[in-house]
């Protein structure tokens, strides 16, 4: 049996980029000194807030509604979720239980919205008319468009001052790579701990954005939540390839993962310089924030043949 | 020397498999044996979370939860 180097309990994780081992007190303790760090470091929220989260029902979600639901109670802020269902059957079918059973128990309002009712397609129908079409955009392209946009309107609609979302370490760095590798600029500066105000937009925040996704897991099954640990069917491509190469890297070269963070941020401001600044418009099919004609989810839906159905998506 | 006999689940998959290993094999030594990468699953030994360096005794029920998920 292995200890904990804090306080001789059997540990449960090795840290292997800090060189200690972690109980399972000390993991929980250790991450939510982290959320509460990011929070305080990059002044994520300020008393008083409203904060909408976005919850899957997965584990990274699940356990950011806890983190702040807690974190919400000490500063005074009010805490509301968010779930999109984009229609994927066998996944999100099952994980929109956990997430509204979550919310339930902790007291949280809870709103669901739908691909189905907004765009009158679910993923999975949308996948298929992809198919046939022979657009070549992968599943994930539609699902994380249109999935910001609904979130985003949701949120503000529901008068939130921010919008938390659940992305980890691993997420981000993911991110940061694809966006090397597709030399995608302008999504490139657009990650970061928090997303600064603009028109249209509720300000984006990702407080476990430096916790590694197995501590994140870690503190979901340690603590003992309920979570939906299953795999979305239309994982794969490159997010999957550079998912792979980022976590053999890290097997290989502990830390690897933090220092692809840490440069990224130190190089962020200089991008700042470079990125074109673009004037904020609104989408002329849906009135969404966009800095085109029509928003990016509205040009997808066009591709395919559908549109728009709902133009508002909270009704109290 | 004589081997030692471990039970591996992954959760997920059907199928439990009887697996021999050599004494003092590790539960990293077993991950790379299946091709498992350790930061993208969780162990669990006898039903206890547990580090990868922990060393596997015969007749260990070994659990490996798969932790990314997408999505
Ligand atoms: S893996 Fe792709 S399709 Fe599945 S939920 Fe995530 S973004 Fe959507
Ligand atoms: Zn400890
Ligand atoms: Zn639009």
């Amino acid at each position: 049996m292995l200890k904990c180097t804090f306080c001789g309990r059997r540990a449960a994780y090795n840290r292997r980029y800090a060189g200690v081992l972690l109980c399972d007190r000390c993991l929980i303790k250790s991450v939510e000194k982290r959320f509460r760090r990011a929070i305080a470091e990059h002044k994520l929220l300020s008393p008083g807030e409203r904060v909408a989260v976005a919850v899957s029902g997965g584990k990274d979600s699940i356990a950011a509604m806890h983190l702040l639901v807690e974190h919400c109670g000490r500063k005074n802020c009010e805490l509301v979720a968010i779930t999109i269902d984009e229609g994927i059957k066998g996944y999100r079918d099952q994980s929109l239980p956990i997430a509204r059973e979550n919310a339930r128990s902790l007291g949280i309002e809870h709103y669901v919205v739908s691909f189905k009712r907004t765009f009158g397609a679910t993923l999975d129908q949308i996948v298929r008319r992809a198919k046939a079409r022979k657009t070549e955009l992968n599943p994930c392209t539609y699902c994380g468009v249109m999935r910001r946009s609904l979130l985003n309107q949701a949120a503000r609609e529901l008068g939130a001052d921010k919008l938390a979302t659940a992305h980890n370490l691993d997420d981000e760095v993911q991110a940061i790579m694809l966006n090397y590798v597709r030399a995608d600029f302008s999504r490139l500066h657009r990650l970061g701990p928090s997303y600064p105000p603009r028109e249209g937009f509720v300000p984006r925040i990702k407080p476990l954005r430096e916790i590694p996704e197995k501590e994140v897991a870690l503190y979901a099954l340690l603590r003992g939540l309920e979570v939906h640990l299953a795999v979305c069917p239309y994982t794969g491509g490159i997010h999957t390839e550079i998912r792979d190469f980022l976590n053999q890297l890290e097997a290989n070269h502990p830390n690897s993962k933090f220092m692809i963070l840490r440069m990224f941020d130190r190089l962020k401001p200089q991008l700042a310089q470079i990125v074109p600044e673009f004037e904020m418009r609104r989408c002329k099919n849906c009135g969404e924030p966009t800095s085109a004609n029509i928003c990016k989810s509205c040009e997808l839906l066009e591709g395919l043949g559908l549109e728009r159905r709902q133009k508002t998506l909270i009704s109290y | 020397m004589t081997c030692i006999k471990i039970v591996v689940k992954q959760v997920g998959k059907r199928h439990k498999r009887e697996l021999r290993l050599a004494p003092h094999a590790t539960i990293a030594d077993l991950l790379r044996k299946l091709d498992q990468n350790r930061e993208t699953i969780v162990v669990r030994r006898n039903g206890k979370i547990v580090v990868e360096e922990e060393r596997l005794s015969d007749g260990d029920l070994i659990e490996i939860l798969p932790i990314v998920t997408g999505g």
